[in-house]
Order: structure tokens, then sequence, then C-alpha cells
């Protein structure tokens, strides 16, 4: 993958620019929009389990826990949603001109990339104010990232080469996404359900990186060596199979879109 | 004109479906990824062929005209060329780098501005960002739009619009040049300056391919006319 988008690097690029200038033209608070949908979903979070409900999930501040789920949610939501229409959305140029075709989807995962690393500067801030001592452990951070982002590149191909030839695809991946928000530890915490349900979410990727993002921030405890192991062959395994499914129909994209 | 070949399309048949849904087209291509074959060569309910045992030779430096009725496959001609499709049967093997202007400004977008637009329609031509800083000025005063540069393209004019999307394309530093209709572009000023544009691409030792209805036009720029009916060659004429 590395070999085939690099001569294409600089429409990468390009394309990720666009995507950032046409996101914020004409908008009056621009990038402020980036920090205000993760923190308006948290405050809402917060309101309803907190005030509304008054339920318990952990002994940490709630602002906190809803904020760490929320996060990586809006990033994989973000990314996957735009994949879905990048190509049927680009016909013109998809039966006009040859370049790999993923890079569409992918400048749209780089997009929402940019807006959930703003969004982690904020998560940084709150961790400050409420006074989250800093551990070594933060630095399991990174693996989770690069799982996060591959499992979002992922789904992102495969929802964007499905919807080329079925458009019930949009249709479904609408509500899909609904389903898969209640199944990510975005507003409970893993540790609350039953040990019969627990091995049915742990095959959702998300599960894993939502639950322990806050783990190894808010708790400061490290990641069990083989469940991380484990749940990176799959996510790494996951994505080979994808990427391959996607070069080989690319090819008929034009013919069928 | 040199005597190297750029362009060579070796009994090349398209296959195409009238049906707007394919139910069977990703399952064919699944197939085909796990067993490695290729795809079924007959034609099945609603398909037809767009291009029928197609032989194409072109030399570097050739202009070559296609002309005939609507659907009778030019255009799958030049998409073939610039990769964007794949023959269902025959060898297609292009030397060079290839700029489609197939349809002018395929990658513009409303709300960016005309220097914006030229970035993003110039990558997509195969520029590098580099290249593309320092070929702007040249394209901005071919496309005769200076004052206008800085405007998002929605609030162009149609030729304006068109007038970019040419400057841009022919400023690629492209060995095949693929024209698709776009040779009525602006006033008659402006028209004459893209002819003149092509001739110099041409003594270049550019490769161009035009397609138009025009005649009067094909014949004064290109040294050959490939006339094309229902998928096939007709004649050929100055090959």
């Amino acid at each position: 993958m590395i070999h085939r988008l690099y001569c294409y690097k600089d429409l990468l690029l390009v394309f990720i620019w666009r995507e950032f200038l046409i996101r914020y033209k004409q908008t009056a608070i621009g990038v402020i929009w980036a920090v205000l949908q993760p923190v308006s979903l948290m405050l809402l979070f917060t309101f309803i389990f907190g005030a509304v409900l008054q339920t318990t999930q952990k002994n940490y501040p709630y602002v906190l826990f809803f904020y760490a789920g929320v996060l990586p949610w809006t990033f994989f939501s973000g990314a996957t949603n735009f994949a879905v229409t990048s190509l049927s959305g680009n016909f013109n140029l998809v039966t006009k001109i040859y370049f790999p075709r993923e890079i569409i989807p992918l400048s749209g995962v780089a997009i929402n990339f940019l807006d959930y690393l703003i969004g982690l500067a904020v998560y940084f801030l709150l961790l400050l104010v409420y006074r989250v001592p800093l551990t070594w452990n933060f630095f399991w951070l990174l693996p989770l990232l690069i799982m996060l982002v591959l499992y979002a590149t992922s789904v992102s191909l495969l929802l964007a080469a499905l919807n080329v030839y079925y458009r019930d695809v949009k249709l479904a991946s609408t509500f899909l996404l609904q389903f898969l928000f209640f199944a990510t530890p975005v507003i409970y915490s893993i540790d609350a359900v039953d040990n019969r349900w627990k091995m049915l979410l742990f095959l959702n990727p998300l599960t894993f990186i939502v639950e322990n993002m806050r783990r190894v921030t808010i708790e400061g405890r490290g990641i069990i060596l083989w469940q991380i192991a484990a749940e990176m062959l799959g996510v790494i395994v996951l994505y080979l199979v994808i990427y391959q499914i996607f070069t080989r129909i690319e090819r008929a994209f034009a013919d069928v879109i | 004109m040199s005597s190297e070949q750029v362009i060579s399309f070796r009994n090349v048949w398209k296959k195409y479906s009238k049906q707007q849904v394919l139910n069977n087209s990703l399952r064919e291509e699944l197939v085909s990824v796990i067993t490695g074959k290729k795809c079924r060569e007959e034609l099945a309910d609603g398909e037809f062929w767009a291009l029928s045992d197609v032989n194409i030779s072109v030399m570097k430096g050739q202009c070559i005209g296609l002309s005939g009725h609507n659907g009778s496959g030019k255009s799958t001609i030049l998409k073939l060329i610039s990769n964007v499709t794949y023959p269902t049967k025959g060898i297609i093997s292009i030397k060079g780098r290839v700029a489609p202007l197939i349809e002018l400004g395929a990658g513009m977008h409303p709300d960016l501005t005309g220097l914006e637009n030229i970035y993003m329609n110039g990558t997509i031509l195969g520029l590098s960002i580099r290249e593309l800083k320092r070929r702007i000025p040249e394209i901005v005063a071919f496309s005769e739009l200076d004052e206008f540069i800085d405007v998002p393209v929605k609030k162009y004019s149609s030729g304006m619009y068109l007038r970019l999307a040419f400057s841009i394309a022919v400023h690629s530093p492209a060995d095949i040049f693929l024209f698709d209709e776009v040779l009525t572009v602006g006033d008659e000023s402006f028209q004459s300056k893209c002819l003149e544009r092509i001739a110099t691409i041409s003594a270049d030792n550019g490769t161009i391919l035009v397609v138009s209805h025009d005649r009067m036009v094909l014949s004064r720029i290109c040294d050959g006319i490939l006339k094309l009916e229902h998928g096939a060659i007709k004649s050929s004429e100055g090959l």
C-alpha cells in the first residue's frame, strides 16, 4: 500500500487539504467544530447519566469517563460516514481519471484524525484539570491509536467499495453505526457487563480500544500483553484482507458505479 | 515524429451492461479474487460490446482524431488509454504519462477558489505540488483569469470555468493528451489559442488523441482520423 500510494502522495495531501478547506469554508467558527461535537456529546451524557438517571459507572468524574469514550467513537463514526459515499459521490472523478481509489476514503480517515488530535489535546487539558496523575502507562495510547486508525481505515475501505455496487450500504450503515455505538462501551463500562456478553462485545475491536484508552490514561494501569497482541493481530489481518479485496475490485469501479 | 509506438491496442474487446444494477458483478469480482479466473467472455442478458476487436497503433508525436456517432466507442477508447477501465479481452500497452482531459474540470469543487482548484486538478492529472507551484503563473496567464483567481469557482461563468480547466490540463507535463469534445471552449479567440496550444504540444513530440464531431477541426489539426461505428473501426485516414 505504501509503495502504491507513494507516487500519489501529493494527490493524497491535496485531497486532505481540500476536504479540510471545504469543511470549514463559509463556517463562522471553523475548526472549533472539531472540539464542539465531542464536548457537547460528553456534556449531554454527563447530564443524562449523572443528573437525570443518577447512575454510577466508575469512581472517577463523569466528564472524563464520557469524554474518553466519545472521542474515539466520534473519530470512527466520522471517518466511516465520510467513506461510505466517498467513492460513489465522486463518480465524476472515478469514471474519468485513474488514481488509486483508496485515496478518497483515506483522506476522510486523515481529516477525521486531525479533528481527533485536536479533541485529544482537550482531553489532556481535562486530565490536568481533574489532577489525574501522569504515568508511563500513557504510552500505551500509541498502539491503541494505531489500532483505532487501522480499524477505521479497514471499515472505511470496505464500506466505500461496497457502496459503489449497492447503495443499500449507505442506508444500512446509518443504523449499523447506531448499533455499533451501543456495542461499544462509550456510555457504559465493560466491567458492568455480565461475563457471558463480555466475550461477544470484545469481538468489536472498538470495545477493546475504548475500554483500554480509559484504563491507561484515567486509571493509569497497563494493558495485559496477550490481550493487546491478540486484538492487534485481529485488526491487522482484517486490514490486510480488506485491502487485498479492495485493490482487486477497484478496477471495475468505473464500470459499475 | 519518431517511430516509437506509444499506444497499442491489440484485438481489444470491451463489454458493458445496459442494466443499472449489476447484480452479478460484485459476486463475479469476488469469485475472481479467490479463484484468479478472468471474467466471462460471452455476453449475458443486457450486455453488449462497446468495442469489438479494435486494433490501434499510435506513434509518438502523432495527433489522432476520433470521430463517430454517439455511442460508437470513442470515449471508451479514451477511458481504456487512461486506465480508468480495463478491457474484457485483448492487450493494451501505453508508454508514458497520460493526461486525460476527458471531461474538463472533473476534479473542480465549486466552493474552492480558482487557485485552490488548480492544485486540486493539477495533482489529479499527476503533477506534483512542487511542479504546480512553478507552473501556476503560466497556467493563470493562459486562462486569462488573473483578477478572478481568488474567487470561488461557483461564481465563475461556464466559459471561465472551462478556460481554467483547459489551462490546467494543457500545462501538465504528460506524454499523451486525451481531449474529449473539449475544443469548443470559450469564445473564438480562446478557441484559436487552444488549437495553437495543441499544435505546440504536437511540435514538442507530445502524442494527442482528440474526440470531436467537428470534421473541419479534426482535419485541420490531426495527422490521421479514425472513424468508429458500433464499437469497431470503420475507416482510418492518414494512418
